[in-house]
C-alpha cells in the first residue's frame, strides 16, 4: 500500500458517514496484512506492517479482552518487561524495560499530559473507554517528541472514526466493593461528530497481612480509589480537506489515606485541533492542548479544600509533511509549551517555564527493499536555558514480503523538571529532599534492532536494544550539611553512566476455528548507577526484573445467531530481582545489602457471554491459583487473592 | 480557500485566547486558600500548634482566666493561640541522672504488627522535661500531660450537653498521668530503621486518646475521639476540654483545637 493510500484511507475512514460502529480489528487481523495505520514511530500514518519504527499495537478488541479500566491494567497485561510498583508511600510507579514514568513519554493523541507524582503521570485519568487503540514506540525518540522520550513513547489514540447513533452502557463488580460503571455516546449528524465518554470506578482499601520480619519495606494497606472520568471529543468535517476538533475533560479521584483528610486529584483538559489536507501531497496539523492537573487535600472537619499541587501545561504545535513523487516524505514541525508549577514544597512555591521546539524528518524509499528515515530536533528550555540537538536514524530492510528488519540509533533526553531544580520537601522528618538548579539533561543513546515475520496465522517479532545512559536525574545519597543539621539532605544529582539493555520475542497466532493465542518473552538488564564518585544512591525505585513473560489465549464461538462466547486465559510470570539497599539510610557507611524480591506468577480466567449483538455478560476470575504474597513488599502484586469480577455490557442502539 | 482559512483562523483565535487566560490555570474558585496565620475568634477555644516533635507547650488555665476577669478579650484570644514551649532535653548537663528520666531509644515494628509491638533499644539520659512555675495541661502532638491532675472521660460530645458543674462527675474514677517511655516520640531520624527516640516522662493515657495514631498503615491512621474529657486540676478545681480539630489550615497534623469551658 502506498503512502498516498494510506493518507486516502485514513482520510476515508474519518469522514464516511453513516460507518457501522468502531469494530475492533484484532493485532493480527484474520488475512495476516497487517494493515493497522499507525502514527508514532514517524509522526505520520504508516502501515504497521512496514512502518521503518517497530511499532507494538494493543487495538480496542485487546483492550477489551484485557477487561481494563486503565492504562495500568492493559500494560501489565500485555506488555512483558512492564511492571507497577509503589514508590516511597505508596505512589505507582512504571518501570517499562528498564525505563522509569520519566523516561516514558505517555501521550494521548500526541499530546503530553500534565502532573507528576514520583515521576509517574497519573495513570487512573487514562480510563480506556474512549480508546481506538494504544502504540508502543521501545526506544529513545527524542528527536521526534523532544524530552521524557528516551526510553520510548507509548501513545494512546483515541476513537475518531464517525457513527451514527451508539450509546454503550457498561459495569463491572470485583472484590473490595470494586465498582465500575462506564457510558459511551456517539452521535454524528451531518458533519459533526461527537464522543462522549463518562466513567466511575472505585474500590475500597483493604488490609494485607506479612510474614514475620520482613526484610525490608513492605505495605499493609493497599488502597483503593473513586474516581470520575468524562471525555468529550466534538468534530467538525468541512470537507475531505479539513477537520477541526475540540475536546475536554474533567478526571477526579479521591484516596482515603487518613479519613479526615482525603487526597482529592483533579485534572482538567482541552484541546483544539485542526487537520488540513489540501491534497495527498501535503497536509498540515495544528493544535492547542491544555492539561492542568490539581492534588488538594480535603479537610472533612473544616470542609475546606487546600490545593498543595498545580502543573498547568499550554501547548502549541504545528506539523507540516510533504509527500514527494517517489514516496518520500519530508516532514517539519515545531512546539511550543508554556509549563506552570505550583507546588508547595517547591522552592518559591511557583515556579514557570517556556520551551519551543523545531524538527524535520525526512523519510526516504531508497527501494523496494529498503527505507530510511532521518531526523533531527533542536529544543530549548527557558529554565536554565538548556538546549538539545537530538538525531535520529532507522533503517527497515525488507528482502521478502512480511519479513521485516528494523535497525535504529535514536538519541533520547530527559531535561530536569523543574521539581528536580526547585523541589524542598521534608519528608516526615527523614531528610530533606533538595532540589539542583544546575542540574543537566539526562542523555541516552539508543540502539534498536528487530525482525518480525508474517506467515499465514502467525506473526513473529524479535528484538534487541542497548541504552547507554548519561548523567541519568535522581536522588543521591543522604549527607548532612553541616554537623548541627538534625535531618540528612537528599539532593537531586546527575549520576554516573550506566547501561539499560534485553530483547524481546513475541508469537502471535489466530486461526479460523475462533482461537488466538500470544505469548512474550521480555529480558531486561537494568544495573542502577551510582554517583559520579561511584558511591551507591538511595534509589527510590526497584530495579526491572530479568525476566517476565505475558501469555494470552482465547477461543471464540458463535453458537447461535443470537448466542456466543469467548473464553479466555491470560497470565504473567516476572522473575525474582535483586536490589542493592543502605544497612542503614542514616549512615551509609555502613555499607549495603541485598534486597531478594521474589518471583511471581499469576493467572486469569474469563468468559465472555455474546446475548445478541447488544449484551455482554463477563464473568472472570483473576489469580485463579489464589496467589497471596507472603510479604507485600513495594514490587509485590496488588492481590490478596482471587478476585470474581462480574460484568456487563449493552449497546443500547443495537437493542432495537 | 476563504472556507477554509476561516475556520483556520477562528481555530487559532481560541488558541491564542485560551493560551494567555489559562497559563497558571483554571477554575482557582474549586480551592480554599490556607490561611498564613491561625488565630482563635472565641472565648473557650484553644488553638495549639503541637505538631513539634521536640516541644511541650504548656497552658495555664488560671491566666487565661484572668484575661476573662480583665474583660481583657484581645489580651485572651492571643493567649489562646500562643503558648509558652519548652524543648524536651535531649542531653545531661551535669551529674550522671537518676536512671529513669532520659530518651528511650524504642523498635517499632511499623511495617509488621504495628506499633504496639515494640522493643527498647537503647536508653541516654538526660535533663528533666523543663517547664513553667504555672501550668494546668501540656501538649506533645499525640500527647498530653497534666500538671498533677487527673482526667475523666464523659459520654459527651459537646460542652453545651455537659451537666451544670463538675459536681456530677464526684463519684467517677478519675486517671492520673502514667510514666511511659515509648509515648513521647522526640527524635525521628532512625525512623526508617522502625527506631524512635521516645522521652521517658508522665503522661495523662485518658486524655492522651482523644487523638490515636495508628502505624500501619502508613502514613498513620489518626483517629480522633470527640467525647469531653474532664480534668481534675492539683488546685482542686475542674476544667471540661474537647477536640474539636487536629489538623491545621496548611493540613499540619497534630495542630489542635481544642474547645474548653473553666472553671468547670
Amino acid at each position: 500500500m502506498t503512502r498516498k493510500t494510506i493518507i486516502l484511507s485514513v482520510l476515508l475512514s474519518l469522514t464516511f458517514e453513516g460507518m457501522s460502529a468502531d469494530v475492533p480489528n484484532d493485532s493480527i487481523p484474520q488475512t495476516i496484512e497487517l494493515d493497522q495505520v499507525v502514527v508514532t514511530g514517524t509522526r505520520t500514518p504508516k502501515l504497521l506492517a512496514n512502518t521503518p519504527v517497530l511499532t507494538k499495537l494493543i487495538t480496542a478488541n485487546d483492550i477489551m479482552k484485557t477487561d481494563a479500566t486503565n492504562l495500568r491494567d492493559v500494560l501489565q497485561q500485555i506488555i512483558p518487561g512492564v511492571e507497577f510498583s509503589y514508590a516511597m508511600n505508596q505512589q505507582v510507579h512504571m518501570n517499562f524495560s528498564g525505563f522509569g514514568g520519566q523516561s516514558m513519554l505517555i501521550l494521548v493523541d500526541g499530546e503530553r499530559l500534565a502532573g507528576e507524582t514520583m515521576d509517574d503521570v497519573d495513570f487512573t485519568r487514562i480510563g480506556m473507554e474512549n480508546v481506538d487503540h494504544i502504540e508502543i514506540v521501545k526506544g529513545a525518540a527524542s528527536a521526534l517528541y523532544g524530552s521524557n522520550a528516551a526510553g520510548g513513547v507509548i501513545n494512546i489514540i483515541t476513537k475518531k472514526k464517525p457513527n451514527p447513533c451508539a450509546l454503550n452502557l457498561n459495569m463491572r463488580f470485583g472484590r473490595h466493593h470494586e465498582q465500575r460503571y462506564g457510558l459511551s455516546w456517539q452521535y454524528a449528524r451531518g458533519k459533526w461528530n461527537n464522543l462522549l465518554t463518562v466513567n466511575r470506578n472505585s474500590s475500597n482499601n483493604f488490609n494485607v497481612h506479612n510474614g514475620p520480619n520482613p526484610i525490608t519495606r513492605v505495605v499493609s494497606t493497599i488502597y483503593g480509589d473513586a474516581v470520575w472520568n468524562f471525555k468529550e471529543q466534538l468534530t467538525y468535517t468541512l470537507n475531505e480537506k479539513l477537520r477541526l476538533t475540540g475536546r475536554a475533560g474533567y478526571f477526579y479521584r479521591q484516596l482515603v489515606r487518613t479519613e479526615e483528610v482525603p487526597e482529592r486529584y483533579r485534572d482538567f483538559t482541552g484541546g483544539l485541533r485542526g487537520t488540513w489536507t489540501p491534497d495527498l501531497f501535503n497536509s498540515v496539523d495544528l493544535s492547542y492542548a491544555f492539561d492542568q492537573y490539581d492534588k488538594s487535600d480535603y479537610q472533612r472537619i473544616t470542609r475546606l479544600d487546600i490545593r498543595d499541587y498545580s502543573n498547568v501545561q499550554n501547548s502549541l504545535r504545528l506539523l507540516y509533511t510533504h509527500t514527494f513523487e517517489n514516496e518520500n516524505v519530508l516532514s517539519v514541525g515545531a512546539d511550543y509549551m508554556h509549563d506552570y508549577l505550583f507546588n508547595t514544597n517547591l522552592e518559591g512555591r511557583v515556579r514557570k517555564q517556556d520551551s519551543f521546539d523545531a524538527f524535520a524528518q525526512y523519510d526516504w524509499n531508497i527501494n523496494k527493499y529498503w527505507e530510511v528515515v532521518g531526523a533531527l530536533r533542536y529544543d530549548y528550555f527557558s529554565d536554565g536555558h538548556i538546549s538539545r540537538l537530538t538525531p535520529k536514524v532507522s533503517a527497515r530492510y525488507q528482502p521478502i514480503r512480511n519479513l521485516n528488519v528494523r535497525l535504529s540509533y535514536g538519541m533520547g533526553f530527559r531535561a530536569p523538571t523543574l521539581k528536580e531544580k526547585y523541589y524542598n520537601f521534608d519528608m516526615s522528618g527523614i531528610w530533606v529532599v533538595e532540589g539542583n538548579p544546575s542540574l543537566r539533561p539526562e542523555v541516552s543513546q539508543n540502539f534498536n534492532a528487530s525482525v518480525d515475520y508474517t506467515k499465514g496465522h502467525y506473526n513473529f517479532t524479535v528484538s534487541a536494544y542497548c541504552n547507554k545512559i548519561e548523567n541519568k536525574i535522581a536522588t543521591g545519597a543522604p549527607y548532612y550539611k553541616s554537623p548541627s543539621d538534625i535531618m540528612p539532605h537528599l539532593p537531586y544529582l546527575n549520576l554516573n553512566n550506566y547501561t539499560v539493555s534485553g530483547g524481546e520475542a513475541t508469537a502471535q497466532a489466530r486461526w479460523t476455528n475462533g482461537l488466538t493465542a500470544r505469548l512474550s518473552y521480555a529480558y531486561t538488564n537494568e544495573r542502577l548507577p551510582k554517583d559520579k564518585n561511584s558511591n551507591a544512591v538511595n534509589n527510590q525505585y526497584i530495579p526491572a526484573r530479568k525476566h517476565s513473560m505475558t501469555g494470552h489465549v482465547d477461543w471464540d464461538h458463535q453458537w447461535l445467531k443470537n448466542y456466543g462466547t469467548n473464553i479466555g486465559l491470560d497470565g504473567r510470570f516476572l522473575s525474582a530481582v535483586d536490589n542493592e539497599e543502605f544497612v542503614d539510610y542514616y549512615d551509609i557507611s555502613k555499607g549495603i545489602k541485598n534486597i531478594h524480591y521474589p518471583a511471581y506468577a499469576l493467572f486469569k480466567l474469563s468468559l465472555v457471554q455474546r446475548i445478541s449483538k447488544a449484551v455482554k455478560v463477563s464473568v472472570v476470575l483473576d489469580n485463579i491459583f489464589n496467589y497471596k504474597p507472603e510479604y507485600y513488599y513495594l514490587n509485590c502484586p496488588l492481590t490478596d487473592g482471587t478476585n470474581l469480577m462480574i460484568g456487563m455490557s449493552v449497546d443500547v442502539d443495537k437493542l432495537f | 480557500m476563504h472556507r477554509v482559512f476561516r475556520p483556520i483562523s477562528i481555530l487559532a483565535g481560541c488558541a491564542i485566547m485560551m493560551l494567555v487566560t489559562a497559563c497558571n490555570g483554571i477554575f482557582d474558585d474549586i480551592y480554599d486558600e490556607a490561611s498564613a496565620s491561625s488565630s482563635v475568634t472565641t472565648e473557650g477555644q484553644l488553638l495549639v500548634n503541637a505538631a513539634s516533635w521536640k516541644d511541650w507547650y504548656y497552658v495555664d488555665f488560671d491566666s487565661l482566666q484572668m484575661y476573662i476577669e480583665r474583660k481583657d478579650t484581645a489580651g485572651l484570644l492571643k493567649a489562646q493561640t500562643n503558648f509558652t514551649h519548652y524543648a524536651i532535653p535531649t542531653s545531661l548537663s551535669s551529674g550522671s541522672g537518676d536512671g529513669k528520666t532520659g530518651m528511650y531509644t524504642y523498635w517499632f515494628d511499623v511495617f509488621g504488627k504495628g506499633i504496639s509491638v515494640n522493643e527498647k533499644r537503647g536508653f541516654t539520659a538526660t535533663d528533666a522535661q523543663p517547664e513553667p512555675q504555672s501550668w494546668s495541661i501540656a501538649f506533645h502532638r499525640n500527647n498530653v500531660r497534666t500538671n498533677g491532675g487527673a482526667v475523666l472521660e464523659t459520654k459527651y460530645t459537646s460542652l453545651n450537653e455537659l451537666p451544670k458543674n463538675s459536681s456530677y462527675f464526684l463519684g467517677a474514677t478519675f486517671q492520673e498521668d502514667e510514666w511511659t517511655e515509648n509515648e513521647v516520640w522526640e527524635d525521628q531520624s532512625q525512623m526508617l530503621m522502625s527506631l524512635i527516640g521516645c522521652q521517658g516522662i508522665r503522661i495523662n493515657k485518658v486524655l492522651s486518646s482523644w487523638l490515636k495514631i495508628d502505624i500501619p498503615p502508613m502514613p498513620p491512621a489518626f483517629t480522633m475521639n470527640k467525647h469531653v474529657f474532664i480534668v481534675r486540676l492539683k488546685n482542686g478545681k475542674y476544667a471540661a476540654l474537647q477536640l474539636e480539630n487536629y489538623i491545621g489550615t496548611d493540613g499540619t497534623k497534630c495542630w489542635l483545637t481544642i474547645n474548653y469551658k473553666y472553671p468547670y
